[in-house]
């Protein structure tokens, strides 16, 4: 490597030849085959720290359940999640569309209007649950997601806080 | 197989003249709050950190916890970080910090010679060139199994970085500005010299 090719920044004594970069070469596909990163982990590493300064609650999974699906033929089943956390339950349903995405339905209790993020590999989508708590995504891209139901803007002393899901499979 | 990942090490070692500007244009945008920007520099260098993590004896599970914790606190520091160069230094820094401090309890030694060598995926039968292909990576892995611990997390960890910012990462691992190259070339040519010696156990030269 050349000065010119950093900048004109490295330091004296910089010496790798062409012999020396093919064995770089090598050693980090040797590493890329006995050791790879999990390909998912780049993105589970964003959804993280999507959710920083919100002041947030974890939603725990509390159940799931699979049942065959009316909506589709073949293998699909439509899934039934339901996550807890110390001021809400979260409960989803999910069932697959004829097009690949995913209908996600969902209920909060106690019911009550939240607006409601379904955040994804694309991008976010926003929903408002109505004064039941019911709310519907209709069609999410299948992937990984994760919803954060946002925080009360107003109220006396009341919750403030976001409370999100753990990342979901679509 | 080898490869993986195999955007990556087309990435790596293009050394793209322009890496370093859409770079350090992220980081801009990243300190003025994009989400995008600051997930895009996620996953050009998060490959870099797992082989950082790993290199220091960390399990899977431990590996990501420090990554969440490493990216935390890089938000912190963002402000502070200009050049893209110095943002990769910070980041290997950091991680081997904090994956040095959590595995301080458990196991620090690399992989032992034989463990090194059947981490190695089977390629299974090939054709001749393949055959050949094989032969020299086994060779390779194994000359790496020879060397000392140092040199093969030095060595694992600067395959890893985009090569433009190699000389400013190696004096990061706390080696003297003057030296970088010589030190590193020092492992370097110990692993040249054991390839070219026949020692190795299946190199068929």
């Amino acid at each position: 490597m050349t000065p010119s090719d950093a900048g004109g920044t490295t330091p004296a004594g910089e010496s790798l030849d062409d012999v020396d970069l093919g064995l770089l070469d090598g050693i980090r596909e040797l590493f890329q085959a006995a050791d790879p990163m999990p390909a998912d982990l780049p993105e589970r590493l964003r959804f993280f720290l999507a959710l920083r300064g919100l002041e947030i609650e974890v939603a725990r999974l509390a159940a799931e359940e699979r049942q065959p699906s009316l909506a589709a033929r073949g293998a699909e089943v439509s899934r039934t999640i339901t996550f807890d956390s110390d001021s809400l339950t979260i409960m989803i349903r999910i069932d697959p569309n004829l097009d690949g995405t995913a209908r996600v339905d969902g209920w909060l209790a106690p019911p009550q209007r939240r607006e409601i993020d379904m955040k994804t590999t694309a991008d976010s989508l926003t929903v408002t649950s109505d004064e039941q708590g019911r709310f519907a995504f209709a069609r999410v891209p299948r992937g990984t997601a994760q919803l954060v139901v946002r925080s009360e803007d107003s109220g006396p002393g009341g919750a403030g806080r976001s409370v999100v899901t753990p990342a979901l499979i679509l | 197989m080898i490869g993986v990942d195999d955007r990556t090490p087309a990435r790596v070692r293009a050394g793209q003249p322009d890496r370093g500007k859409r770079i350090a244009g992220l980081m801009d945008a990243a300190r003025q709050g994009s989400e995008d920007a600051l997930g895009q520099i996620v996953t050009e260098l998060t490959p870099l950190l797992w082989q950082v993590a790993r290199a220091a004896g960390l399990s899977s599970g431990d590996t990501e916890d420090v990554l969440q914790t490493v990216w935390m606190r890089l938000l912190d520091h963002l402000d502070g970080i200009h050049a893209p160069a110095a943002l990769t230094g910070w980041l290997v820094i950091t991680t081997r910090r904090e994956a040095w401090r959590v595995s301080a309890a458990a196991r620090r030694q690399l992989p032992a010679d034989t463990e090194f060598l059947s981490l190695l995926p089977d390629q299974g039968p090939g054709s001749e060139e393949q055959v050949i292909i094989d032969d020299q990576r086994r060779a390779l892995w194994q000359a790496i199994g020879q060397l000392s611990p140092r040199c093969q997390e030095l060595l694992r960890i600067v395959a890893f970085v985009p090569r433009p910012d190699y000389a400013v990462v190696a004096a990061d691992l706390g080696m003297p500005t003057g030296s970088v190259g010589p030190t590193r070339g020092r492992c370097l040519a110990k692993l040249r010299a054991l390839l070219a010696s026949d020692d190795l156990e299946g190199s068929s030269r």
